[in-house]
């Protein structure tokens, strides 16, 4: 008998160990997507945060399909607070205002779906629209024909206390649409599918407060509310430099440069999600460019200017780099760091700039040329002109002298010396219609990969055919970039011309753009990089939003850092891999993989800006970048049956009568327990025996 | 002696002093050093009133001006919450 109910014991307790499940994990289905986050000025915070008590924000379910759902919403609902379910298409300033702003909205979910978008962009319209030079005119969001982003919605400086989450995978919005159709839809006041998102940031108020607490408290413990946006920028020169011991290096004045620049990263609303394609033209076109200009020139005859190619990081940030580029050129000795074994320069060793501005659209190209200097400016634009004539690149070329400029770097050197010479590349109109947001992807830019096997170190003809059509972005980047090296070959060797057919390759191109935008286990990275253990990238592509990290280089950086040495380094012959160790000689496999030593130019510098380094700078001063980022705990969010109100109430009430009567029940038993209890055998204590 | 500890400023002794001896000091019969013990209840059972006010003011104060007064607020602060300003 025992035996038996041992063995029937051990069966259900087995079955039980094998098919046990939480009760919490019946209730909620977890849901996966990009949140929307905090970010501080100087002034302001934007971005957003869920509520801090408990797990986060609450609310019902329901779907937007119009303007009438908005109504609905707003004027009064029944089953408050709601968590909106929208499309990007109704995701404009005045709809996500007015979401905001009405007290019966606790979430909004955004799906991805792109049917009927035609433009989509959370930037403002005038970016970086305090941070301009002496005499840029003020942008005017309400003159469309003006400003520097006019699909811009401006909800990515707005603050919303609520959180905002992008659900880019079809099976997550699919189970938060079918959800809401299932129980939210009827009218019935049933059941309603609610979403819980937690998203709640340490951060608050603006970035002094935020960095002055993190400062106080670092000493009691390790916790931070904000971190300021940092990144490095890459840089490499065109020629390499002498080396020198650090210690009493000292600048040399007579060392000139040219400065070619483009901005390295880009931002979206969203955690995780910002590809930035169309905005990455520009880093191709200096890459391009670079690769170019490094294989045409005269190896042993070095000319009297050197060019400095930068990528700034932190741009879209008002001008996080190249801000602190500036501020290192001033301080004489900081830029290039001592670790770089060169000498440092001053804002007196430039003597101009090119910046490589938003090509959105190649069709027209503006060069703003201001302040001409030894007449380099037309020398340059002329150049260019003969040799798009000359080489047939049929590129569409226009010079502009006006002080009214995108938003690029280059402002910041103006703001710096008005009398600085530049150029400036952008396209005659902004074209962008997805300019810092999820949808800026391959599609916006038209990119395709070609996937050819031709050697991408290896020039073009310009009197041969490609494998890619004439207006297929590859060519496109490829001949402004040709242009641009050969305006530059112009100024660095005074008495001769570029005779030659050959230009910029558009091989190198293709896989540059698929590296970056599609994954970074490619062709390209695999030819310019020494992998280890069986790993050579990923499927994904590198993240260029410039982000937080101190301590370490972010993936996309690193491979810039790597590209662009590539692309400016010089084939050494006759060196093994074991003597090609120490920097600037660097091992790698090449586009042939047979293997090569390269003689290096390429480095890192700081892009944090200068307000996070000195001591009690003025926050107010609008003097530099003041970005931080807030810290925070997790980012999740669940769906989940709510029961509506009618059944709570049931629940609450039934409870309420089972206290009451247990109440009566206790009293009841407890005053006639003699009666209840009164054949119990009391008596199975034995007395000790009397000794 | 439980009362000279108080007098340290530990305004909860005071309280405890004053429930512990509630009972010798006003409802048991009278006895000889009853004055003595009643006199150290009254004393303690006043302090601990003060202290109680004079904190509940104070902490009115603070949760309701602390960010109002910016860094000073936050330098006379162990522990700020997380998101607020």
């Amino acid at each position: 008998m025992i035996k038996i109910k041992l063995i029937l014991l051990n069966i259900v307790i087995l079955v039980n160990t094998v098919y046990c499940d939480r009760t919490k994990d019946k209730i909620y289905e977890n849901i996966s997507g990009h949140m929307c986050f905090r970010r501080l000025n100087a002034t302001h915070q934007t971005g957003c945060s869920s509520a801090g008590k408990s797990r986060g924000s609450v609310g019902v379910l329901h779907l937007i399909s119009s303007e009438d759902d908005i109504n609905f919403i707003i004027n009064d609902p029944p089953s408050p607070p709601y968590a909106p379910i929208i499309l990007p298409n109704h995701f404009t300033r005045e709809n996500i205002i007015k979401l905001r702003d009405s007290n019966y909205v606790s979430a909004i979910v955004l799906v991805n779906d792109t049917s009927d978008l035609d433009n989509f962009s959370q930037e403002s319209k005038c970016p970086n629209q305090f941070f301009r030079h002496a005499k840029q005119p003020v942008c005017d969001s309400k003159n469309q024909n003006t400003v520097w982003n006019p699909f811009g919605t401006g909800l990515l400086h707005e603050n919303f206390d609520i959180p905002i989450i992008f659900l880019a995978k079809k099976e997550e919005s699919d189970k938060v649409i079918k959800c809401y159709n299932d129980f939210n839809k009827a009218s019935s006041r049933k059941s309603l599918c609610s979403i819980e998102i937690n998203s709640f940031m340490a951060a608050s108020g603006n970035s002094e407060i935020c960095i002055r607490r993190s400062r106080s408290l670092a000493i009691i413990r390790q916790l931070t509310f904000c971190d300021p946006l940092q990144g490095k920028n890459v840089y490499g020169t065109l020629y390499p430099r002498e080396i020198v011991n650090p210690i009493n290096r000292t600048n040399d004045i007579d060392e000139k440069f040219i400065i070619v620049s483009a901005h390295f990263d880009t931002t979206s609303m969203f955690d995780g999600i910002a590809l930035g394609a169309m905005e990455f033209s520009s880093v191709a076109t200096l890459i391009s460019s670079a690769h170019f200009l490094k294989k045409i020139i005269k190896k042993d005859k070095k000319s009297k200017y050197n060019i400095l190619f930068m990528l700034f990081n932190g741009e879209s940030y008002d001008y996080i780099g190249s801000q602190r580029f500036i501020y290192d050129l001033k301080k004489n000795d900081s830029f290039p760091s001592p670790s770089s074994y060169t000498r440092p320069l001053t804002l007196d060793n430039i003597v101009m700039m090119i910046d490589i501005g938003a090509l959105d659209d190649f069709d027209s190209v503006s060069i703003y040329h201001l302040n001409e200097s030894e007449s380099f400016a037309s020398k340059f634009t002329s150049a260019i002109n003969s040799y798009n004539n000359k080489l047939k690149l049929n590129v569409n070329i226009n010079a502009v002298n006006s002080n009214n400029l995108p938003p690029v770097s280059a402002q910041m050197f103006l703001r710096e010396n008005p009398n600085f010479p530049t150029l400036i590349f952008a396209s005659k109109k902004p074209k962008n219609k997805f300019y810092h947001s999820v949808y800026d992807d391959v599609k916006n830019m038209k990119f395709s990969y070609y996937n050819t096997s031709e050697d991408f170190d290896q020039l073009d003809d310009s009197t041969k055919i490609t494998h890619f059509p004439s207006d297929s972005i590859q060519i496109k980047i490829r001949n402004v970039a040709t242009l641009i090296s050969l305006g530059l070959y112009n100024l660095l060797n005074e008495d001769n011309k570029y005779a030659e057919n050959l230009i910029a390759s558009s091989t190198l191109v293709d896989e540059f753009l698929y590296c970056y935008l599609k994954a970074t286990k490619c062709r390209l990275f695999d030819s310019i990089f020494v992998f280890s253990n069986d790993f050579n990238g990923l499927d994904y592509p590198p993240q260029r939003y410039v982000s937080v990290q101190a301590a370490i280089t972010l993936e996309a950086t690193g491979w810039a850092y790597r590209v662009l040495g590539f692309v400016l380094s010089q084939k050494i012959e006759n060196i093994q891999k074991e003597n090609c160790t120490v920097l600037p000689y660097y091992w790698i496999p090449g586009s042939l993989k047979t293997g090569e030593c390269r003689l290096t130019t390429q480095n890192l510098s700081y892009a944090l800006s200068p307000a996070f380094e000195e001591e009690g700078y003025n926050y107010k001063s609008n003097l530099y970048s003041t970005w931080t980022e807030s810290t925070w705990n997790d980012l999740s969010a669940r769906i989940f049956l709510q029961p509506s109100t009618a059944h709570e109430s049931l629940t609450f009430i039934i409870g309420l009568i089972m206290l009451i009567l247990s109440f009566i029940l206790v009293y009841f038993i407890n005053s006639k327990a003699e009666i209840l209890f009164n054949d119990i055998n009391t008596e199975h204590v034995a007395l000790p025996a009397q000794c | 002696m439980v009362f000279s500890s108080g007098i340290s400023f530990s305004s909860f002794v005071w309280l405890i002093n004053f429930f512990w001896f509630y009972d010798s000091a006003f409802k048991q019969p009278p006895f000889d050093e009853q004055n003595t013990i009643r006199k150290y209840v009254i004393m303690s059972g006043i302090g601990t009133l003060f202290w109680i006010i004079a904190l509940t003011t104070w902490i009115i104060i603070f949760q309701t001006n602390r960010i109002a007064w910016g860094e000073f607020g936050d330098e006379l602060s162990f522990i700020i919450p997380l998101g607020s300003k």
